[in-house]
């Protein structure tokens, strides 16, 4: 029950304190909750907890040893309600980013194969050992080579046509 | 460089590519780039057997060195034109006799992978040959409708339904 769930979100320990109250003490209410709808919305659960507890004990001064008992677990038993409602949107955050980070993590290095493959490109180059790999590489490079279509490799890279050039002058 | 220079150039290009491999049935710019019989996936969709693998790979060892060296021996050709292209006191013929150089090493590579291309040929099917080519081709024009669909979403800006555009329309 006290565990801390968050350094930023309020603790267990102060939702009781301020589901709660000390008697005679004013309610202040930390400044976090203005911000936080999650803490927000735990508060008003341990609040209604409390209020539905009272509802069902009855008056606090005719409650027997076994009715304190009882008000006691089914207290413990609704904060936790609340708890495991309140954890359960991390969670699913997390699971979901974790998720996504994943697919990103398979998506680059299938988009870094791609240039220059066959109908396979979306072939992961792990399917290569690394000798086939430097030879992929070589072939490649080759290919790349032999057609002139590299970056430096093209007579028009070297020389635009006269219309580019002065479109690039004129740019400059 | 002035047109003239340009129109050797292209004149020597397909003088080289002709005296170079004259191999008409291999198409080089078809032909697919990469280790792809080593590939399983590739392997299964060409019904490629092991054997044809192993028989392709010892075709491209026996290229391998000499690949190697003629690729070397063109990106240093190329590295002293580009110099040279970039130094202002550049001597004329010194740098009409650079483009020579480097179309004639490239013609060179062309033809040892011209070469290996034709040997890897007569390892495979016909129809597994046309298969190869097909799927390069259908690969090749996903990419250039990828480049494309690229291309366009660049000029369409970053707004959607073209709200935003870099002409700022």
């Amino acid at each position: 029950m006290h565990e801390a769930r968050s350094t930023t979100h309020l603790t267990d320990a102060q939702l009781f304190g301020l589901a709660i109250p000390a008697a005679g003490a004013p309610e202040a209410l930390p400044s976090h909750l203005s911000d936080c709808l999650a803490c927000s919305r735990a508060l008003q659960e341990w609040k209604g907890a409390v209020r539905e507890l009272a509802g069902e004990m009855g008056p606090i001064g005719a409650r027997t040893p076994e009715a304190w008992a009882e008000a006691e677990d089914h207290t413990m038993r609704s904060i936790r309600r609340a708890g495991s409602v309140r954890r359960g949107t991390p969670l699913r955050w997390g699971v979901g980013i974790a998720a996504s980070l994943l697919l990103i993590a398979l998506a680059v290095p299938m988009r870094r194969s791609s240039p220059g493959a066959p109908s396979g490109a979306g072939i992961a180059a792990s399917e290569l050992s690394p000798e086939d790999q430097a030879d992929d590489a070589l072939l490649r490079d080759v290919a790349r080579l032999a057609r002139a279509d590299e970056t430096g490799g093209s007579w028009d890279s070297l020389v635009p046509e006269p219309g580019t050039a002065s479109r690039e002058e004129e740019r400059l | 460089m002035r047109p003239t220079t340009m129109s050797r150039v292209r004149i020597f290009l397909v003088a080289a590519t002709l005296a170079g491999f004259a191999l008409p049935a291999v198409s080089q710019q078809g032909f697919p780039d990469g280790k792809w019989w080593k590939r399983p996936r590739l392997m299964a969709e060409l019904n490629l057997s092991s054997e044809q693998s192993r028989e392709i790979e010892k075709i491209f060892v026996h290229s391998r060195t000499r690949l190697i060296d003629l690729k070397a021996d063109l990106e240093k050709k190329q590295l002293a034109l580009q110099s040279s292209m970039e130094d202002r006191a550049a001597d004329r013929r010194t740098v009409e006799k650079e483009i020579e150089q480097v179309e004639n090493a490239r013609a060179e590579l062309q033809k040892a992978r011209a070469v290996m291309v034709l040997d890897i040929k007569q390892v495979l099917k016909p129809d597994q040959w046309e298969h190869l080519l097909q799927m390069q081709q259908e690969m090749k024009e996903r990419r250039m409708m990828a480049k494309e669909g690229r291309q366009n979403g660049y000029r369409q800006g970053p707004g959607r339904n073209g709200a935003r555009t870099p002409r700022g329309e």
